[in-house]
């Protein structure tokens, strides 16, 4: 199972996969646990002649048992995962770049803030559906959309965020770590052309990324 | 049946409806709320110009309560035999309801003339879905007050045998009870 | 005809019963309509059969027309399922860098055109003959508008899912749970002669009949269906723009907010009947674990759906009237997460509508096989309540990537994770149930053993999407879908299949043919498991729900087999359902007589004569135990019926 996960190139969500992989052998053993004595318990206890079931009304020890047992895994789980969902869902400090990216029918829009470094100015680049980024370089994205509901996927870098008509989301962050090209669908029904609304992510090398930064805005 | 029946079927009816009725009103005015913490200043900006009617619509509610007590009193004269007081008590209940109706019309009616609709942004919006829901409400309460008022007519009713306005009587109140909570948290918060 | 048989009634039970009196005699004060009671169960007179059939105001003949009802919603549901599932196995390819080849769409089987059509026109089959007609024709044909020549539309795709959805959820499992089982077990199970309104059960059916039409009439309209998902985002839904869709989706909402009166009225009805009707001694902690759950979903229910109607209302006023509620684009706007959390506040309830009835079928049913009481009987009842009051407090855990405040997240993921809690006891206490019992391997035992097993898988996968960093990649992915129809197909629907088998006999006075029960159990387990299984897997690859093509995205090209798999599975699902109508409809006509207590169960509606009567009881029983006294030491029968009066001498199976 584990295995199907596309190939992993987030700098912050390498505690996605760890949780993931936590869980996985947890409900693994669980499942194993409660189907194997389900099936014992049905080979064992199968109606024979002469046989009688045993008069049992429940066990409170038991009960508390497991109950407890229970208790404590989920628990646990949950104190594992905060410091990984805050981590993933906060504003990033002093990020290097800052891309504001747009959902609208169906397509996503970047626009880059240009030399000045500030949105909203002449100097702004918008491409459509392609997003250029330096590798192990820590991305802002300010994540809006035009018109309805979307959903800002990078499988790659374990990163979802719904885009919000008429509001900038600004908890959306990260850090690619392998230059290639990703792809980036969106993940929340938005309307006929919900299928195939698919941005790239194109991670390049610095001097790659510097490159493309001159191309684009030749002094 | 069972050994003990503290509610007769009817009652107990009435008042699981009550259960939903008030999830209704929850979900409308937690749909108030989001737009009310949603917005800086409210109104918003765009129809400052408009006041709802405080005062008129305070008196409104001074008349609904008034009818609520007269619904009571309707209740407390079918339990104790006194018919002809009952149907005087349910007549002018209904007749305050009437007014209430008439009156939150008419506002609806100055309010519309002044330039807020159902499409001045949410702020229009929910304040006449809100309202009107209760309005709907009490419209409805006013035709099953008037079937009771008809069967109080036709004699219907006795000390033994009042379950048709006690059933409308529990509605009523709970429709009057809602209303001073709208009556804050739209008009004057 | 009423007062007449109200007469010979009364007077009936006077003599055996006098609480039987006294509630009759409650009964006509509070009830301002007489003829609300239809009480002639003491003589059978023949009624006209739209009085019987039609408008009937018997809860077992309502209960029956709701499963009828259901199950007939569940093949068009299911249809939808296979048409979209069509779609996802053979899309289009196309070219794409480093991608698979490009390939053309397949059409659908039956309906679409050859291949000698496609490319040359020519006509070979009788498919392309209706093709031909439908292309020369001047109207734009329904086929030619969302299926042009056997390929679904990606827009008609969208409404196949949401449609889907829709119909599943409230046209097929909550009136079969809540509709059939409640209707007919409530009364016959509590030992009472109807329901407390039965006109109000009447009007209930059939608002729930208007729904349905209005729901079909929606496909017809202009514009087409619904396609916003069953859950209807807003903004997407609130403004036709969006979507294109015109009418459909106001019939969709309008539908929805009749179906909500159904639901009020019968909940209503329920709680009701149970607080106020239950035969004397049947006190709550003798309850049968599936009334105690009907109970609790009544009263979901009730409080749930309202929420949702006064979304549909806002949405609708969006719709028509111009406002905007859930339009945030707008000056003095709305708020595009409002619809969300309104949805989902009541939709977390539906989702435990969905399965908690689904519970209290798979104890009977356990209880029964094992020949054992309920392990932990209070702790079920308990747990039941428990995941109940939870379902209020979890609904943000469907909008972790909503953009809702990162803080709430950490307030629903720990929420989410208690519903473990009460899951994992009654998961544990079925086992328990089964410990040194004395299992007979019945038809319903299998389907609730295959309940226990799916429910295990559903509710381990459920603990991924919980917690919240996972979630962030497998929100909205397959995984939610696999997860899903693990807990609402593998749990409630199995839950369903076994309790119309165990059922049927007093529903219908006859079994259902063991043989065709079986093979039709095994086929849909296994069909079940391919479909949905392999779902976990795509969900783990990243794949999107409600995608129409698949094909478009080069890092899902991989997973083409494994969709080709699943459809396929899912054919054979749906062709495999078949033998449970083929097997359900002769049974009722040739079907084994049944006694009258043919799986040797202590619960009452075995107690009434098999086929029930018209006022159920020739008197009213009174219950001296609680429901699960299987195997009770010292006693010669292996069960002890609870309306067995104390220390009377045992007398096994009649």
């Amino acid at each position: 199972m584990l295995g199907w996960l596309p190939e992993n190139i987030s700098e912050y969500a390498q505690g996605v996969d760890k949780l993931f992989a936590l869980i996985y052998w947890i409900t693994v053993v669980a499942f194993v646990l409660v189907i194997g004595t389900l099936i014992v318990f049905l080979i064992k206890y199968r109606h024979r002649a002469g046989h009688r079931a045993e008069y049992i009304e429940g066990s409170t020890k038991l009960e508390i048992i497991w109950t407890a047992v229970t208790t404590v895994i989920v628990f646990g789980l949950a104190m594992l995962s905060f410091p990984e969902w805050n981590n993933l869902k906060s504003p990033a400090e002093n990020p290097d770049y800052v891309v504001q990216v747009r959902g609208e029918q169906f397509n996503w829009y970047m626009i880059y803030p240009g030399p000045d470094n500030e949105l909203g100015t002449e100097d702004d680049l918008e491409l459509e559906n392609e997003l250029y980024v330096p590798e192990d370089k820590l991305v802002q994205i300010l994540l809006t959309s035009k018109d309805v509901i979307h959903s800002f996927f990078i499988p790659n870098l374990r990163q979802k965020q719904d885009a919000l008509p008429n509001q900038t989301i600004d908890t959306l962050k990260f850090q690619a770590r392998e230059p290639g090209r990703y792809e980036i669908p969106c993940a929340e029904l938005c309307g006929f052309g919900h299928s195939g609304m698919l941005g790239y992510l194109i991670v390049q090398t610095q001097e790659e990324y510097d490159a493309w930064v001159a191309e684009q805005w030749p002094e | 049946m069972t050994e003990s029946r503290p509610l007769s079927n009817a009652k107990l009816g009435v008042l699981i409806l009550l259960g939903a009725e008030t999830m209704l009103f929850v979900g409308l005015i937690g749909a108030f709320l989001v737009f009310r913490m949603g917005n800086v200043t409210w109104p918003p900006l765009s129809i400052d110009n408009i006041q709802l009617p405080r005062l008129v619509t305070g008196i409104n509610t001074v008349l609904l309560i008034i009818s609520g007590y007269i619904m009571f009193l309707a209740l407390r004269a079918v339990q104790q035999d006194r018919i002809k007081q009952l149907r005087n008590f349910l007549v002018f209940t209904g007749t305050l309801g009437l007014l209430f109706l008439v009156v939150q019309g008419s506002e609806w009616v100055q309010l519309i003339g002044k330039g807020l609709t159902l499409q001045s942004g949410v702020y229009g919006g929910i304040f006449y879905v809100l309202i009107g829901c209760h309005a709907v409400h009490v419209l409805g309460a006013v035709i099953w007050l008037a079937i009771v008022i008809g069967m109080a007519i036709a004699g219907r009713f006795s000390s033994v045998n009042f379950t048709g306005v006690e059933t409308c009587t529990i509605y009523w109140i709970y429709v009057v009870a809602l209303w001073p909570i709208l009556y804050v948290l739209v008009y004057l918060a | 005809m009423q007062e007449n048989e109200n007469i010979s009634h009364e007077h009936d039970d006077d003599e055996q019963h006098e609480h039987a009196h006294d509630d009759n005699d409650t009964m006509e004060h509070t009830h301002e309509h007489d003829n609300d009671e239809q009480h002639d169960h003491a003589d059978h007179h023949e009624e006209s059969f739209i009085r019987k059939y039609i408008f009937s105001l018997d809860h077992k003949m309502i209960g029956k027309q709701f499963l009828i009802y259901g199950l007939i919603m569940l093949f068009v549901g299911g249809g939808l399922a296979l048409l979209f599932r069509w779609q996802l196995a053979y899309p289009e390819t196309p070219e794409l860098e480093g991608g698979k080849p490009a390939k053309a769409a397949k059409p659908l089987p039956i309906i679409g055109p050859s291949q000698k059509y496609i490319d040359d026109g020519e006509v070979v089959t009788g498919a392309d003959k209706m093709w031909e007609r439908i292309y020369d024709s001047d109207k734009e044909e329904f086929l030619e508008v969302n299926m042009p020549s056997g390929l679904i539309e990606p827009h008609f795709y969208n409404m196949l899912f949401t449609m889907h959805a829709t119909i599943m959820v409230f046209f097929v499992v909550v009136p079969i749970l809540v509709g059939a089982f409640g209707n007919f077990l409530i009364p016959l199970m509590i030992g009472t002669r109807d329901m407390a309104f039965p006109v109000l059960n009447m009007l209930s059916f059939w608002l729930a009949v208007l729904a349905a039409v209005i729901m079909a009439a929606g496909f017809f309209v202009p514009g087409g269906h619904a396609s916003a998902g069953w859950t209807g985002y807003a903004p997407l839904s609130a403004d036709p723009q969006w979507t294109g869709v015109g009418w459909g989706l106001n019939l969709w909402a309008i539908s929805l907010l009749i179906q909500g009166f159904s639901s009020l009225v019968g909940s209503i009805n329920y709680i009701t009947t149970i607080i106020n009707m239950r035969a004397p001694g049947m006190t709550f902690l003798r309850l049968p674990l599936v009334i105690w759950s009907l109970f609790i979903v009544a009263i979901l229910l009730l409080l749930a759906f309202p929420v949702l109607s006064s979304a549909l209302a806002l949405l609708i006023f969006d719709r028509l009237a111009g406002t905007t509620f859930f339009t945030s684009t707008a000056e003095g706007g709305g708020s595009s997460l409002l619809w969300q959390h309104l949805f989902w506040f009541f939709g977390h309830p539906e989702v435990y509508i969905l399965i908690l009835p689904g519970m209290g079928i798979a104890s009977e049913l356990i209880a029964v096989n094992s020949r054992k009481p309920i392990f932990g009987y209070r702790s079920m009842v308990y747990a039941m309540i428990a995941i109940a009051f939870l379902g209020w407090v979890v609904w943000g855990h469907h909008m972790f990537q909503s953009g809702m405040r990162p803080g709430m997240g950490a307030f629903f993921m720990t929420t989410t994770m208690l519903i473990a809690v009460p899951s994992a006891i009654k998961t544990f206490n079925w086992l328990g149930t089964m410990f040194r019992g004395s299992i007979r391997f019945t038809t319903p035992m299998l389907h609730a053993i295959a309940f226990v097993s799916m429910f295990v898988i559903g509710g381990l996968s459920g603990i991924y999407m919980a917690n919240t960093p996972v979630d962030i990649y497998i929100h909205d992915t397959y995984y939610i879908v696999a997860h899903i129809h693990y807990v609402v197909f593998g749990g409630s629907l199995f839950a369903i299949f076994g309790g119309i088998i165990f059922w049927f006999p007093k529903m219908y006075g006859r079994y259902m043919n063991d043989t065709l029960s079986k093979i039709h159990f095994w086929l849909t387990f296994i069909a079940f498991n391919c479909t949905f299984f392999p779902m976990h897997i795509l969900g783990v690859g990243g794949h999107m729900r409600r995608i129409s093509n698949p094909m478009q995205y080069e890092y899902l090209q991989t997973f083409e087999g494994m969709n080709i798999f699943i459809t396929m599975s899912a054919f054979t699902l749906g062709f495999v359902q078949l033998i449970l109508v083929f097997n359900f409809v002769w049974s009722i006509y040739r079907g084994k007589v049944a006694e009258k207590n043919p799986w040797n169960v202590t619960t009452l509606e075995w107690e009434a004569p098999t086929p029930v009567p018209h006022g159920n009881f020739a008197q009213i029983p009174t219950v001296y135990r609680g429901p699960y006294e299987y195997s009770v030491p010292g006693e010669e029968s292996d069960f002890i019926p609870q309306a067995q009066p104390e220390h009377a001498p045992a007398s096994a199976g009649d």
